[in-house]
């Protein structure tokens, strides 16, 4: 209301019409204002105005109720996660101290063969392999000294695929 | 000075939920804008509502009252209010029928009661261009200065001076030739 009685309506009028013009125009605003004061519109009910007051307080209650019951759904729901971290955070910390699983560990050496101190003796692959290179080396001999009979030469190269063969088969195991 | 430490209190008030300073406002507005609707939409009814729209609507958005002139703030929210239910079909074709029907009443109502000078200014108004007639209540009830108003109706304040003086004139106008011719009929 204030800042309505202070505006100079001529002076507004005159930045956009002459001075008789803008005293006209004044004079006609205030008339028609002068109208509308004579004839004041009818007041609201007091039963409305009641009404409103009450849908107001009712409305700032249930604001505040709802407030509230955010703030504990929302407290529950950060008690919940923290209890859940914690708990995570207990069952990582009791694993991390039990005591380390054995490992298995497996080898292609048996354990036996591993663990020999003889391994000629233990190993009876082994001593397979070394029987037969023995009585290889032993017929070998016989045939360079031409101990049995004359077709000295087929019967080395017989051997010698003899020894190809045996190899082959203790690197394949 | 004190009304307006008053007035900062009361939204303070407000802005903290505070039952009793929305009591205060309800006091200290009601009736101006009960006024500025039943202006605009010649119904009691209406109004009612509307008026506890805007009661309701303050409650929702004083949070966003960053300061400046608070009428301002709440005509700007009731002239909303009013532009939806204005948009609202429904609503506007019950408006029309319901007009038409509190239109008769309220002449019989004048003769009746002698309230002739309030449904005169009603029935004028109406005759006005809508834009018009809005700013010319706008104006009266809001208290505002022609600097907010236009700000308002976000339009240059030359627009809002001339329509307003325009509009005036013609309801002057209306009005005293209504005068006239009721002279005439009494006569």
């Amino acid at each position: 209301m204030n800042v309505r009685n202070e505006e100079n309506l001529k002076e507004l009028f005159e930045k956009f019409v002459g001075g008789e013009q803008a005293e006209r125009a004044v004079e006609d605003v205030r008339k028609g204002e002068q109208i509308l004061r004579e004839h004041p519109a009818s007041e609201p009910d007091g039963e409305l105005i009641a009404r409103i007051k009450a849908e107001i307080a009712a409305s700032l209650q249930r604001k505040k109720e709802n407030a509230f019951r955010r703030i504990v759904y929302k407290t529950l729901v950060v008690a919940a996660v923290f209890i859940l971290l914690v708990t995570i955070g207990v069952e990582l910390f009791e694993k991390g101290r039990s005591e380390p699983e054995r490992v298995i560990t497996s080898s292609i050496i048996p354990e036996a063969v591993w663990e020999s101190e003889r391994l000629a003796d233990d190993d009876a692959d082994l001593a397979t392999l070394i029987a037969e290179i023995e009585q290889i080396e032993s017929e070998l001999l016989a045939v360079q000294l031409g101990e049995n009979g004359g077709n000295g030469h087929e019967a080395v190269t017989e051997l010698e695929m003899e020894l190809i063969e045996i190899n082959s088969d203790f690197w394949k195991g | 000075m004190a009304q307006s430490n008053n007035l900062v209190r009361m939204i303070t008030g407000c802005k903290s939920g505070d039952a009793e300073s929305f009591s205060q406002a309800v006091d200290m507005y009601a009736s101006r804008f009960y006024g500025y609707f039943y202006r605009l939409t010649g119904n009691r009814e209406v109004s009612n509502d509307l008026l506890s729209e805007l009661f309701v609507k303050l409650m929702e958005k004083i949070s966003s009252f960053k300061g400046g002139s608070f009428e301002s703030w709440l005509f700007k929210i009731a002239s909303n209010i009013f532009h939806d239910y204005l948009r609202d079909k429904h609503r506007r074709r019950k408006l029309f029928e319901v007009r038409k029907r509190q239109l008769a009443s309220e002449v019989t109502e004048a003769k009746q009661f002698g309230s002739e000078r309030i449904d005169k200014l009603q029935t004028q108004l109406g005759r006005l261009d809508a834009d018009m007639r809005e700013l010319i209540i706008l104006r009266f009830y809001s208290q505002a200065s022609f600097k907010e108003i236009a700000a308002l109706r976000a339009e240059p304040i030359g627009t809002t001076l001339s329509k307003l003086h325009r509009g005036l004139k013609k309801l002057r106008e209306l009005m005293e030739e209504c005068g006239k011719s009721g002279d005439q009929v009494i006569r």
